[in-house]
């Protein structure tokens, strides 16, 4: 059997099979993309936040968008040279394609490394206005000492000496008891965890024994609760003995398999309640009325006293103490609730003990106020009495200094300039109203990277930045400037430190999808975008380099799979041709 | 297709045959069975429930629990009791494994498959290997889904709409989300929408190069044309939903916001979400019924396609309106793109986007008025033979309506405040896929039955089934209806007997309507149960009559006219014997100025008037190897 129109093309509809395929199923790439795109506009439109506008560096997305058009080309050169028939020529055109490819890939791991190490903090602090400051940069390393406190350690020392190192954002917390909930399964990789940080040093052991009546020895009677529990059967893992996942999974399924035995012989009980009322008593009530008659909870009040010497109830719960107390490194996405005195992993495991500071240590690279501003607006306070009472202006670090407050005054030095000229323009083309150039959001409660470089470099002497700023001397990096290709570059440049308490971190994240609903989407836009490529370029490379077979036997059939390839190729670079203005430019 | 390329293919190894095949009726018949295996499950699920809000402080009876094992029972049951933890899960499951794991894959992956090639005059669909993927990628994303029954998490939780925030934040205890029901459901839903595009690629495709010669766009029958729309309802509207289900696992796996909007607090840890939020939930319900709504559609048409081949073959007339009907089908899949927001008029979008909406909704009831009235005119004057798939096509028409015309209050902006979210809803688009859309899919299988197997099904046992089902949905979805007008709300687990302590408050009026209308729950639940009896005496027909049935005496047993029937019985790899070629419109019966009440097709017209030759004839295909 063979399918017509797969090489030729049908007569009335003058296509062969798979370029309608194709056809049809770019439709729906646009409608899948569509649906990003407007979600997107959605994310944008109704951001409640001052939504990053060109966050990203430019020049990368630049050469990619040149590198896309350019394989768009080639990609038909390389359809072209099959259709005549010139093996050698579709094997280099189709190589460049894929070398472009390549190329995309690898600028995009780029861009993404650098969000992957930058980090983001939206600081908290009390107030009218919530802080709402933001502070971008990357988190230096920390080791604790032999007290148990968190000290700084530069890249040199941990290069040199890795163990205990970690990075600068993580809660710090001295354990002297872990509680498990049985009724979960523990996560391994928590104890595992637990254990490892504990070494030989700390002691981690169960707090009596963990037992569960046998259910067989208490179903065959003749022996009481206080004998069914102390009987051998009973034992699950005795007391002192040191913390194991073994040991936690055999208490949970003992667990399990009580609450189990317990809840059937429950609804046993409860059935035969049921038939009883309605059997002998001929209770035709709607059934849930039932429930509220004196007969009824005579019934229930019957039943509770015979089921209880039934029931193995098993605690659900079991504890360990630490000796002598832990002081434990944890990474706060996995404590959904902290207090002093006790936290709550993602497990339900609950560890007692005592918060340590746990402060994070950041290079910062950049200042941003704008959502101080604008939440400050929305209340009618003036934005720059709300931004002098953020932490980022009101902190002192150990010898008294701010680096930040100094940044921030260079910056209002540059921005009265700033104004001054833009001011000096208007007058001259003659602007009246609104029509008069004025600084921008980002102008004006936000020191980018290349400002707190510049400013630095000065040595963030207010005069120095205010008479470079009126002379032009004051360097910006520019569209070509490599040192920044990617963002801030740490290790070019030395960026002010600061160690930010954790009472005083509102949210944090790496600039990641998590950070806020921009990268969200530029993360999974771009993602699918750089899936597509992956899939394009596969489809094609699996043509040049397994295509000389049927190149031989059937070069048409090749140059359709060529052609229909190539028109993927193309829509995936039409996506790019949208994605690059509104994510980079706009 | 030449005939002697038959002969050449050779017999295949039994995976290959039965297992992997790209035969596109092996796949339709794939798809059938495991479409049916997954009805069934959602079925139980939904007798569960309806236990739980007719007995809500029973504990499940033995016929129902048994299924379950003692640990399972003793996390999700409360001594036995259906708790509301396990209602919403089995709820969530309920809707998600009907509409994508169940009617869908058998409306339209089985049938579509199985039929529509036949009827095309097509050796195969034009990617069967692609054909084959669709089938394995759906069945992979149905068990993902189910698969979370067993895990801790147990499955998704938060509707069959999956809304956010609720559904971000569900299940979020879970240290490995790879391994949470919330976030099964997404890859399941991801591998299904892959699934129905892959699918609605290859049939539009199909259907557009591969015609047999003659059959040019208007003798195609009416089942192809809504394949057509159907397909590209699929095509264009499904892509959204998975942006929308990729953004939700982004949400739950990566922490971002998508859907998560500002200050999310959650009180069992009484702490602020760690989330950046800013995200929009009115973005996820826009996505979702930007497909939910052309989905309900592509839910329908498979089951009007059914009806519509079975109606003119059992009254032995043409069906009536042929081209307002088709013409009518392609507006309805193209207004049903336009009509999404009247699921949410009141989520607050605003009272102009409401009145849009409510506007294109009105006018969709137009085309599909067209559709149900040329059904309904098409019985007139015929000869009706009252055979097991006409008995069922017959009954479609007016549950169908019930469905639909109960649909019109909801369409309003006004009459939907009061109904919104109650049993009214619920009892609208029960009636619309139940005794509709299900009953249309069984007269197919009652019709096709004889050309997949050679045997046709029992009458009697088809009369065992039909009448206590006709009734038994009436009783199980009328009332529904009447507790919606009442206030019930669809989500109550114990089916509103919170309420009934407040009945004694005088003063309480909506309290004494619950009371008034609770214990319909008992009868609704019971009919559920009946239903599910009267359902065996289906399955044992499918499979007594497959052995034992009486067998067809000709490859055209219902002496129809479409080219389905020209094929042998049952149809080989490759399907037609012959060179196949198409003279007239697909629904020749009656006609005066022939001998037999049918003229079918294929058949070559004794004198060759010149009208009557085929249109156009493609070329031959040469391949070079």
């Amino acid at each position: 059997m063979e399918i017509p129109f797969i090489v030729n093309a049908r007569k009335d509809t003058g296509l062969f099979n798979s370029k309608v395929g194709i056809w049809l199923f770019l439709a729906s790439e646009v409608t899948l993309f569509g649906g990003l795109f407007s979600g997107y506009l959605f994310l944008r439109l109704y951001a409640d936040y001052p939504w990053p506008e060109r966050a990203l560096p430019v020049l990368p997305g630049l050469i990619n968008t040149f590198i896309l058009i350019g394989s768009s080309v080639t990609v038909v050169f390389a359809w072209a040279a099959l259709k005549m028939r010139e093996w050698r020529k579709f094997q280099i055109y189709m190589w460049i394609t894929l070398i472009c490819a390549v190329l995309f890939l690898g600028l995009k791991a780029v861009e993404y490394n650098a969000k992957f190490h930058h980090q983001g903090v939206r600081l908290s602090s009390e107030g009218s206005v919530q802080d709402f400051a933001y502070l971008e940069g990357h988190v230096h390393y920390a080791k604790l000492d032999e007290n148990g406190k968190m000290v700084e350690v530069s890249k040199e020392d941990k290069k040199a000496n890795p163990e205990g190192v970690f990075s600068a954002n993580k809660i710090i917390f001295k354990a002297s008891e872990l509680t498990f909930a049985l009724k979960r399964p523990a996560h391994e990789a928590y104890v595992k965890e637990i254990l490892a940080q504990a070494g030989d040093e700390h002691k981690i052991t169960l707090i009596g024994d963990y037992r569960v009546p046998n259910a067989e020895e208490l179903l065959a009677g003749g022996k009481n609760r206080a004998q069914l529990e102390s009987s051998e059967a009973a034992l699950v893992v005795a007391d002192g003995a040191k913390l194991s996942i073994d040991d936690l999974d055999d208490m949970e399924e003992a667990f399990l398999d009580a609450r189990a035995h317990d809840k059937s012989i429950r609804t046993e009980f409860l059935r035969a309640s049921w038939s009883w009322i309605r059997d002998e008593k001929g209770i035709e009530e709607i059934s849930n009325l039932v429930i509220t008659t004196d007969l009824w909870k005579e019934r229930m009040a019957e039943d509770s006293e015979k089921i209880k010497p039934l029931m193995l109830s098993a605690p659900g719960t079991v504890t360990y103490k630490i000796e002598p107390a832990l002081t434990l490194v944890w990474d706060p996405d996995d404590i959904p609730k902290l207090a002093k005195t006790e936290i709550k992993l993602r497990d339900d495991t609950v560890v007692k003990g005592e918060l340590q500071p746990s402060p994070m240590l950041l290079g910062v690279d950049a200042i941003d106020f704008r959502h101080t501003a604008m939440r400050a607006e929305e209340e009618g306070i003036d934005p720059l009495e709300a931004i002098k009472q953020s932490w980022v202006l009101t902190h002192k670090n150990s010898k008294g200094e701010n680096d930040l407050k100094k940044a921030w005054e260079c910056h209002q030095a540059w921005l009265a300039n700033l104004t001054k000229k833009l001011d000096e323009m208007s007058d001259k083309k003659g602007l009246e109203g609104e029509d008069r150039f004025v600084p921008t959001e980002n102008d004006k409660y936000r020191v980018n990277w290349d400002q707190m470089v510049a400013y630095q470099k000065l040595d963030f002497d207010v005069e120095a930045v205010a008479a470079a700023s009126a002379d032009g001397s004051l360097q910006r990096s520019g569209l070509f400037d490599l040192s920044g290709f990617a963002g801030a570059n740490h290790n070019n440049y030395k960026f002010p430190h600061v160690e930010i308490p954790r009472e005083n971190v509102g949210f944090t994240s790496t600039f990641t999808p998590k950070w806020n609903t921009y990268y969200a989407i530029y993360f999974t836009i771009t993602g699918l975008h750089g899936l597509h490529v992956i899939g394009g370029a596969l489809v094609l490379g699996y043509y040049l380099f397994f295509g000389r077979k049927m190149y031989d036997s059937n070069p048409e059939w090749l140059a359709n799979r060529v052609e229909v390839g190539g028109l993927f190729w193309h829509f995936v670079d039409l996506v790019w041709i949208f994605l690059f203005p509104i994510l980079y430019l706009m | 297709m030449s005939a002697d390329s038959h002969d050449h293919h050779h017999e295949l190894p039994f995976w290959k045959k039965y297992l992997f095949s790209t035969d596109h009726k092996t796949i339709g018949i794939q798809y059938g069975l495991a479409a049916g295996a997954f009805l069934l499950f959602g079925f139980f699920l939904m007798i569960v429930m309806r236990w739980s809000i007719a007995y809500p402080h029973e504990p499940l009876p033995g016929y129902l629990s048994w299924i379950f094992t003692d640990g399972w029972k003793g996390r999700w049951l409360d001594d036995g009791k259906v708790t509301g933890e396990t209602y919403n899960m089995f709820g969530a499951m309920h809707g998600t494994i009907m509409v994508f794991l169940g009617v869908v894959p058998l409306g339209f992956a089985a049938f579509g498959n199985y039929v529509t090639p036949l009827q095309i005059g097509a050796p195969d669909m034009a990617f069967p290997k692609l054909n084959m993927a669709s089938f394995w990628v759906y069945l992979a994303g149905g068990i993902v889904m189910c698969m979370s029954f067993f895990m801790e998490s147990g499955a998704a939780k938060s509707g069959w709409t999956n809304y956010s925030p609720l559904a971000g934040y569900a299940d979020r205890q879970i240290v490995n989300q790879l391994l949470a029901g919330q976030t099964q459901w997404l890859i399941g839903l991801v591998l299904l929408i892959t699934s129905s595009l892959l699918g609605s690629v290859n049939f539009i495709t199909t259907i557009i190069q591969l015609r047999a010669k003659g059959l040019t766009w208007m003798r195609l029958p009416f089942f192809v044309w809504a394949m057509l729309v159907t397909g590209f309802l699929l095509l264009l509207a499904f892509p959204p939903l998975e942006a929308a289900g990729i953004m939700q696992l982004m949400d739950r796996m990566v922490g971002s916001s998508f859907f998560m909007p500002t200050g999310l607090y959650s009180a069992a840890d009484d702490v602020a979400l760690d989330l950046s939020g800013s995200g929009s939930p009115l973005l996820f319900q826009h996505l979702f019924w930007f497909l939910g709504h052309p989905e309900v559609y592509v839910l329908l048409l498979p089951a009007i396609a059914c009806v519509a081949e079975i109606i003119p073959c059992n009254t032995r007339k043409p069906l009536w309106g042929y081209k307002p009907m088709v013409w009518g089908v392609i507006v309805l899949g193209f207004l049903s793109f336009i009509v999404w927001a009247h699921h949410m008029y009141l989520t607050g979008m605003g009272p102009v986007i409401s009145t849009f909406f409510q506007t294109t909704t009105v006018l969709i009831s137009v085309p599909s008025v067209i559709l149900l009235t040329s059904l309904i005119i098409s019985l007139w004057g015929g000869s009706i033979r009252f055979t097991m798939p006409m008995i069922w096509a017959a009954a479609f028409l007016p549950m169908f309506g019930i469905g639909g015309l109960t649909g019109l209050p909801l369409a309003f902006n006004l009459a939907d405040l009061h109904l919104h979210d109650t049993y009214y809803v619920i009892g609208h688009f029960h009636y619309v896929v139940a005794p509709g859309i299900l009953f249309g899919l069984f007269a197919g299988v009652y019709h096709w039955y004889p050309k997949m197997t050679g045997r046709f099904m029992d009458n009697f046992l088809g009369h065992l089934h039909f009448w206590p089902s006709l009734v038994c949905m009436n009783l199980l979805f009328f009332p529904m209806l009447t507790q919606g007008m009442a206030g019930f709300h669809r989500r109550w687990y114990n089916g509103g007997e919170g309420y009934i302590e407040k009945a004694s408050d005088g003063v309480n009026v909506f309290g004494q309507t619950v009371a008034d209308n609770i214990s319909l729950n008992e009868v609704m639940t019971g009919a559920a149960i009946a239903l599910a009896i009267f359902q065996i005496p289906f399955l044992l027909n499918m499979i007594i009559s497959y052995f034992w049935g009486k067998k067809v005496t000709s490859d055209n047993p219902w002496d129809a006219t479409t080219l389905e029937w020209a094929t042998p019985t049952p149809p080989g790899h490759g399907n037609f014997t012959f060179d196949i070629a198409v003279y007239r419109g697909p629904y020749e019966y009656s006609r005066p100025d022939h001998d037999k009440d049918f003229f079918p097709q294929w058949e070559e017209p004794k004198s060759s008037a010149p009208l009557e030759e085929p249109s156009e004839k493609p070329e031959k295909e040469t391949t070079e190897a």
